[in-house]
């Protein structure tokens, strides 16, 4: 059931993203008794050419994914082991460089600015993902129940995450604004405020949080929707027979079977809270004091103000590490559940 | 699939790797000498009028330069010193490419570009003083300028006229006794910009020139900012900050003019507004409410940031003297005044008025009087990102002023320390 569950998710997920797909389709072992391919039973005694099929099929499965394997190794693969050279190195925008060996990341080490920023970044993850979890499991949970116009709401959810993150954050920055901005402008009938939004530096990380979870809760949305359809009727049905009420079914009847995809959505949000900058790029350029600036920006500006493209590197790779150990985390975790 | 992917292993690293090859490869060999390559950049704001204006000039030259192969290229002023950078490293640069004041310092440092100063000729004593300083390094010219930007003071007349102000504060003290009447008729008075991503050019460093400070030291490896007279600068702004003279919305203001507090009509007056911005109040304001004045005088001198843009010689262009003819040509009366009235700019040459049918040509030429470009240094730029959360923690009263900037100073001294 649970395997169910994570199958469906998988190819909603589109990103390429390690670990969440499970098992791929072409590895399922087709041994004796099993059928190959094309779906003809094989025979014991096609046991040889059964392997040359299967070679064959690995060699037809290797050219279909060519292209885009290609273009992972240029555009990906390439780019990650280069950053991981500069980052040894002292470049210069002239393309001379030196050898430094670990200089860079000794002096990340002491680089209050980078710890700085890690601190904005983990507080700044530490209160979007559970909004953003929260929201897209609010909206999951109400979508199932309703019938009337899914589509149209699933649809009307669903739109932010497909907006341009620059276009939401100049939204959202008239929104937050201090003088006549939307909010501001409720608060004031109410007879609060003006509060300064962005301009604070205890309010600035909540603020752009707040602006991203409304950005990007779309996406877990609909995982989380896959997940809650793929439970099956009887279980819920069975627990109302025993004297659930609403809450006690969801909270020890869904909730649980909805961990795993519940636990994928957390991790993916994490990781993406972790590498927060457009929003912070646009609607507070890092400010005030510093207070929204994230640990890409910081590479952002290591790179492309103070052209230290071997620190910057070298940032790049911590970021790389973190989300590494989240996926790990993950792929641990949603793996032994498939089992 | 384990063995038909080794296999496929090796082929696809070749292809890789022939494709980065044939990428490295690619690039112009324009080796012969009667060809004269310019990078150029969207400097006419209107992509059509830009491109018939530079393709104007290719046939004016070549008419006149006969045998010589001009050749404009366009490129997009983003990440602008990179290409420029990568290009000088592997020696495939332009012969001849646009160049700002704060650009020079670092490619003259590096021996990327050469003296202009030949090209020039007779018309050096033409220009103005301050424009061909700013192009300089060590008494050599290494960017002839063809044009120069100026900003200066903007002000809403309806708000300054609904708080009783009748003259238009053009000095600090005048901005100070302003800020009480115009706080009362519910405007705030001076537009700021704080935000990170804002020059330093067109916010605080005016300031500071205006108290008489500097940036740097003279030899240019120490900050300065954190003198006497940049204390007075900040403490100027974040006394007017606290007092909500400047707004909030300064905060993540990043030198706009629409969207902001001044287009909007909430804050009376700006200083480091572009001949463009007042284009846009005429349209946001209505015609009779926009005032253009004179460059904002403080404590120590009437100053405001502009500056020229030039044409630069890459050191190891292959054809010199076409670059050099191409340079004369551009420097002409003529070409500057096509190149101001197609650009909306000023004439870097005392000798040559732009002519211009703008109601605040004259505002503006009389500003440019006053401008000054910054004070060339190869980490202009980047000290900027040091300063700016500084003077944040300083608005918000995180830190004082002289805290703040003696925090920044010490960040930017090490920066100075690093350059290589």
């Amino acid at each position: 059931m649970r395997k169910a569950a994570t199958d469906e998710v998988a190819p909603d997920e589109g990103g390429g993203l390690p670990g969440a797909s499970g098992p791929p389709p072409g590895a399922k072992d087709t041994g004796p008794g099993g059928r190959d391919g094309r779906g003809r039973p094989v025979t014991g005694a096609a046991g040889t050419r059964s392997r040359i099929m299967r070679r064959r099929e690995a060699l037809a499965g290797l050219a279909f994914v060519a292209p885009m394997l290609l273009l992972f190794i240029v555009f990906r693969f390439g780019p990650t082991l280069g950053a991981a050279f500069l980052s040894v190195t002292d470049y210069r925008l002239s393309g001379e460089w030196t050898f430094i060996g670990a200089g860079n990341y000794t002096r990340l080490l002491g680089d209050d600015l980078f710890w700085e920023s890690l601190g904005v970044t983990a507080v700044y993850t530490v209160l979007y993902v559970p909004m953003t979890v929260a929201l897209a499991l609010g909206t999951a949970v109400l979508l199932h129940r309703t019938l009337w116009m899914r589509g149209f709401f699933r649809g009307l959810f669903f739109l932010p995450y497909v907006t341009s993150i620059v276009l939401a954050a100049v939204i959202w920055k008239w929104i937050y604004e201090v003088q006549d901005g939307l909010l501001n402008a409720s608060l004031g009938v109410l007879g609060i405020g003006p509060v300064d939004f962005l301009g604070s530096e205890s309010l600035v990380l909540p603020s752009i949080a707040a602006a991203s979870a409304w950005k990007g809760f779309g996406y877990s949305m609909l995982i989380l929707l896959a997940g809650l359809q793929s439970i099956p009727r009887e279980v819920t049905e069975a627990a109302t027979i025993d004297g659930a009420s609403g809450w006690q079914r969801f909270r020890w009847v869904t909730l649980p079977l909805l961990r795993p995809v519940l636990f994928f959505v957390l991790v993916i949000e994490a990781i993406l809270g972790f590498q927060v900058f457009d929003a912070m790029y646009v609607m507070t350029a890092g400010g005030p004091v510093r207070a929204s600036y994230s640990l890409v920006y910081f590479l952002y500006d290591s790179g492309f103000k103070f052209f230290d493209f071997g620190y910057a590197s070298a940032v790049g790779l911590v970021l790389f590490l973190v989300v590494l150990v989240f996926s790990l985390i993950q792929r641990r975790l949603i793996g032994r559940d498939a089992d | 699939m384990k063995t038909g992917f080794k296999r496929a292993t090796v082929p696809l690293a070749l292809l890789t790797l022939t494709t980065l090859t044939a990428a490295g490869c690619g690039g112009d060999s324009g080796a012969e000498s009667k060809k004269v390559t310019v990078w150029m950049y969207p400097v006419i704001m209107d992509p059509k009028a830009n491109a018939a204006y530079w393709d104007g000039i290719e046939k004016g030259f070549e008419a006149k330069e006969k045998g010589v192969d001009l050749s404009i290229e366009q490129l997009p002023w983003e990440n602008r010193d990179q290409k420029l950078a990568t290009a000088f490293g592997s020696g495939k640069g332009p012969d001849v490419v646009l160049l700002g004041p704060d650009q020079i310092p670092q490619y003259q440092a590096n021996g990327a570009i050469q003296p202009v100063d030949r090209a020039i000729g007779e018309a050096r004593d033409a220009f103005r003083p301050n424009a061909l300083e700013a192009m300089s390094q060590d008494g050599k010219v290494y960017a002839a300028p063809i044009y120069h930007t100026v900003t200066s003071t903007l002000y809403n007349k309806k708000l300054l006229e609904k708080a009783g102000i009748t003259e238009p504060p053009s000095t600090w003290d005048a901005i100070r006794a302003a800020a009480p009447k115009l706080k009362q008729a519910g405007a705030s008075t001076l537009d700021y910009s704080a935000s990170n991503e804002a020059s330093l050019n067109m916010s605080f460093y005016p300031l500071l020139w205006q108290a008489g400070g500097k940036v740097f030291d003279d030899g240019g490896r120490k900050a300065a900012f954190n003198g006497p007279e940049g204390v007075e600068a900040l403490t100027f702004l974040v006394d007017l900050y606290k007092s909500g003279a400047v707004p909030k919305s300064a905060m993540n203001n990043a030198n706009l003019f629409t969207d902001q507090a001044l287009g909007k009509q909430q804050v009376a007056m700006g200083y480091t507004n572009t001949p463009a911005d007042a284009v846009l109040a005429e349209k946001a304001w209505g015609k009779g409410n926009v005032i253009v004045g004179p460059a904002l005088t403080g404590p120590g001198k009437q100053v405001c940031f502009g500056m020229p843009g030039g044409l630069g010689i890459n050191a190891r262009s292959k054809n010199v003297a076409g670059a050099e003819k191409f340079i004369a040509y551009m420097v002409q009366p003529a070409q500057i005044e096509s190149m101001g009235k197609a650009g909306g700019f000023f004439s870097p040459r005392t000798d040559v008025t732009v002519p211009n049918d703008s109601t605040y040509a004259k505002e503006y030429q009389e500003a440019l009087n006053h401008t000054y470009p910054g004070e060339p240094n190869p980490a202009a730029r980047q000290l900027m990102a040091l300063i700016s959360p500084e003077i944040q923690a300083a608005l918000t009263g995180k830190k004082s002023p002289k805290a703040a900037l003696d925090a920044a100073a010490a960040e930017a001294d090490e920066l100075l320390a690093r350059q290589r």
